[in-house]
């Protein structure tokens, strides 16, 4: 049996997730012995096989033009969509912007906070994404397992792997299952 | 008994129970949030959703009386699902942000009813609407982006407290907790008792000592008993690392059932007096630190030749010791040393008078529970809304709901706008009052017992002239108290500070005539002051400290604050020998310092005032050089050479008590 392929990308989170999933340890050979690991923002191929994979393992909300094209793409070559953390599986910590709006939100970082040097700007330059509402993975689409936590602790992630790997549906209760 | 089937389990409930009530006594869960065992069902919530067979719809069980045969499912594919909406609703309707919040992680029971139904997302996102937080309070914070309308707050101000401060404003989506008419939580009539804190289920209300200190799981809980005054309320001590980061009511509390004051919660955490860690000896003018040998000793040879002597020594203990504390305390002084001053540091004020008369005519003050079903409270002289707070509770919770408060009382007091009847007689005209009502009573003939009053119209004229009150208003408190069924007498300070054991005779004779006290109920009742002040009665501790040249004081005071006058009169004193746990003018007048616990580092019994004895234990690991009230009176003991050998169960019976001990 060939070993399903696994691709991972991070969009508007903290990398914290993609921390916690190393943080695994030694269990993290095992889950190699069980997976083909393609691309991961840790690793060089940083785009899934256009050949498609079978999981596809996304971290962090929606926030701008670029991460709604990371998230379209893999659930397009994915055809198991995970949102791994509360940033994808709710938006998290960067969907508090949410509440002003992103000319706010915008204007605070890059104008008004204290640690700007005097006349900075709001960066324009056209190659940048747009911003845009921040959103969980599942408002922009389909999403196939949740996997919340800030991040999920490393026994979660190995878990879910295990199981998507063995060809067998995660499922998230008691001790494996928290919002924190 | 109703027999009921709850997922296929025959159970028998008791008639006129929920529900919810009867599954949860046959062990079966059923997921809840508005409900609380302390608070009248609800129904707010819709989480506690059941199917009843042959039943439209799924019913509230919290809500739901149990009737005969009913077969209720509580773990149908479609309650589940149901289950899951509303909560998806309730994460829609506010902001919830887990990873930073302080219930977070077992302490939530909105995130732990969604972890039961095992929801990994919400199917609806929040609308991103900002909420207000309210910070303006000195001991908590609402932060109604965490709020979930569950209305356990609002009803437990209300239903318990007695205080109505909360209520929910506007109406569905609109909804909003405010406190009086929308004004911020530290400006309102909100009394600080905590007691929203203590029903919140969500992170909405936190208390700012404990938040982000750490989930209930880490902390230790260790029973307690509140020594902030006589009623006794039963605590939980929440700590970590040897520190208390959170006071509870504990609801199985025989008293308070659940309830505190902000004396008994919230004090206790903002205690801001210096510790007393060394002991301390005047040497040139100076408090010096020195070892516990030097301080003993030196106290113990200062005290040696004076003990039994005339002018010997004076000894005065506070009432917030526990009560084996205060039994040592007076056979050390009493017993041992012959002292003829020996008191407790209330002197008596609020139970001398009540003691006297008991000692002629036996127990004959109720318990406070009677309180609870009051339909008509007299109270004369006690502050119920300032001090011994969680009594006040009892009744107040029923005002709204017709019972009578009838407040008397020259001084002005925040209970005044609550009563119905409000008297302001003249300093010292109480017993003019009293027996003016008695005569008031008894000439309208609404009297319950005979009472012979030969001359009613004098005594009701003396009343009048004396209390500087109109007839019209005696009469009208006089027919209240007359006309209800079951009335309450509640005495406090303002009467038995007078010393006058008459007055307790001539209320006694009011609550008979009234029927405040009959063969089946006693409605009367003295508030009295400190933690221990009916032991410290029984022991024979309530006389006045009056000095009277004598050649040394010793002030047990402990963690307690010592009133200006007691400073005054000890530091006439020539020798002054101090244990206390904080410093204070007292402690600067000292001769001695001896460094002692405060109520949570050490066991002791409280007996409150209407005669429960109560023990707590030590919660705390007390400061290293810091002793056991206890210990420190038995080293001074033990160095005079003198024994210790009286129980102190049976020295605080040796007087007969105004109220039955239990
Ligand atoms: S109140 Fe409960 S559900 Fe809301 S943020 Fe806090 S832990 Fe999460
Ligand atoms: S602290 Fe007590 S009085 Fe104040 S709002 Fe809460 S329950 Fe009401
Ligand atoms: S503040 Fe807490 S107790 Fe009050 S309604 Fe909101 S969630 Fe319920
Ligand atoms: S009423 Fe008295 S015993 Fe109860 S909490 Fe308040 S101070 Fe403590
Ligand atoms: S618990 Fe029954 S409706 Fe809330």
């Amino acid at each position: 049996m060939t070993k399903p392929k696994i691709a991972s990308d991070w969009m508007c989170g903290c990398a914290g997730c993609h921390m916690s999933l190393l943080d695994m340890d030694e269990r993290i050979l095992k889950v190699l012995e069980l997976v083909d690991l393609r691309a991961t923002p840790i690793t060089d191929l940083k785009e899934p096989d256009e050949s498609g994979v079978d999981v596809g393992i996304l971290e962090g909300g929606i926030n701008n033009t670029a991460s709604e094209e990371v998230a379209h793409k893999m659930r397009k070559r994915a055809k198991i969509l995970v949102a791994l953390g509360d940033c994808a599986v709710f938006g998290g910590v960067p969907a508090m912007r949410n509440f002003c709006g992103v000319e706010a939100a915008l204007k605070q970082a890059y104008v008004d906070a204290d640690s700007n040097e005097p006349g900075s700007q709001i960066p324009n330059d056209p190659e940048l994404a747009t911003m845009t509402k921040t959103r969980a993975l599942h408002e922009v689409v389909p999403v196939d397992y949740n996997v919340p936590g800030c991040p999920p602790d490393a026994d979660v992630i190995f878990y879910v792997l295990a199981e998507l790997a063995q060809g067998r549906k995660p499922e998230l209760k008691n001790e494996l299952l928290h919002w924190h | 008994m109703v027999q009921i089937t709850i997922n296929g389990k025959q159970i028998e409930a008791p008639e006129g129970t929920t529900v919810l009530r009867a599954a949860q006594m046959a062990g079966i869960h059923i997921p809840t949030l508005c409900d609380h065992k302390e608070l009248v069902p609800y129904g707010g919530c819709r989480l506690c959703i059941v199917d009843v067979e042959k039943w439209r719809v799924p019913m509230a069980s919290c809500t739901l009386p149990v009737s005969n045969g009913m077969v209720v499912n509580t773990e149908t594919e479609a309650i589940k699902k149901s289950r899951e909406f509303i909560l998806s609703m309730l994460f829609s309707e506010r902001n919830h942000f887990c990873p930073f919040c302080q219930v977070s992680g077992g302490d939530c029971e909105l995130q732990n009813a969604a972890y039961h139904e095992e929801m990994t997302y919400w199917p609806i996102q929040p609308g991103w609407n900002k909420f207000a937080v309210d910070t303006t309070h000195p001991y908590f914070i609402l932060d109604n982006n965490r709020c979930i309308l569950c209305r356990r707050c609002v009803r437990a101000c209300g239903e318990l407290v007695g205080n109505f401060t909360l209520a929910a404003a506007e109406r569905g989506a609109a909804s909003m907790i405010v406190a009086d008419t929308d004004v911020p939580l530290g400006e309102s009539t909100c009394i600080k008792c905590g007691t929203c804190v203590q029903v919140c289920p969500t992170g909405a209300l936190i208390d700012r000592t404990s938040a982000y200190q750490g989930p209930n799981a880490e902390f230790t809980e260790i029973k307690s008993v509140c020594a902030g005054c006589s009623v006794g309320c039963a605590t939980k001590l929440i700590i970590r690392n040897n520190r208390i980061v959170r006071i509870e009511g504990d609801w199985d509390g025989a008293i308070n059932h659940g309830l505190l004051c902000e004396h008994g919660r919230y004090d206790p955490m903002n205690e801001s007096r210096t510790r007393i860690t060394t002991p301390q000896m005047r040497k040139n003018g100076k408090l010096e630190p020195v070892s516990w040998e030097e301080a003993l000793g030196a106290v113990a040879d200062k005290l040696r030749p004076l003990a039994g002597g005339k002018n010997g020594v004076a000894a005065i203990a506070s009432t917030r010791l526990p009560v084996e504390t205060l039994a040592m305390f007076k056979e050390l002084f009493v017993g041992n040393f012959k002292s003829e001053l020996v008191t407790s540091t209330e002197e008596g004020m609020p139970t001398a008078a009540v003691t006297s008369f008991a000692e002629k005519n036996g127990a004959f003050e109720g318990k406070l529970d009677v309180l609870r079903t009051a339909d008509t409270v007299l109270c004369i002289g006690a502050n119920i809304n300032r001090n011994h707070m969680v009594a006040g509770f009892m009744f107040k919770r029923n005002l709204p709901k017709g019972t009578r408060l009838i407040n008397i009382d020259p001084e002005i007091s925040e209970l005044d706008y609550l009563a119905n009847s409000t008297l302001k007689n003249k300093r010292g005209s109480d017993m003019a009052l009293i027996k003016g009502l008695q005569a008031i009573i008894v000439k309208e003939g609404l009297g319950r017992s005979p009472l012979d009053i030969p001359d009613a119209d004098g005594l009701i004229k003396k009343a009048i002239g004396a209390t500087g009150v109109s007839r019209e208003e005696l009469t009208q408190a006089a027919q209240t108290l007359a006309r209800s069924i079951s009335p309450v007498i509640l005495f406090g300070k303002g009467i038995t500070a007078q010393r006058d054991e008459k007055l307790v005779e001539e209320l006694y004779r009011l609550a008979v005539l009234v029927g405040a006290v009959d063969s089946e109920r006693n409605g009367l009742l003295s508030i009295k002051g400190e933690a221990n002040s009916l032991a410290a009665t029984l022991l024979g501790l309530d006389e006045a400290f009056n000095l009277n040249g004598q050649q040394a004081v010793y002030v047990a005071i402990g963690d307690d604050y010592a009133s200006k006058s007691l400073v005054e009169r000890v530091s006439k004193a020539p020798y002054l020998a101090v244990q206390a746990s904080y410093e204070s003018s007292l402690t600067e007048k000292a001769d001695v310092v001896l460094p002692v616990t405060i109520w949570s580092e050490q066991d002791g019994h409280y007996l409150n005032l209407d005669g429960h004895m109560q023990s707590t234990q030590k919660a705390i690991t007390a400061p290293e050089n810091v002793r056991d009230n206890m210990a420190v009176l038995s080293e001074v003991a033990m160095r005079m050479n003198m024994t210790m050998k009286s129980d102190w169960k049976t020295s605080v019976l040796e007087r007969k008590s105004s109220v039955a001990l239990n």
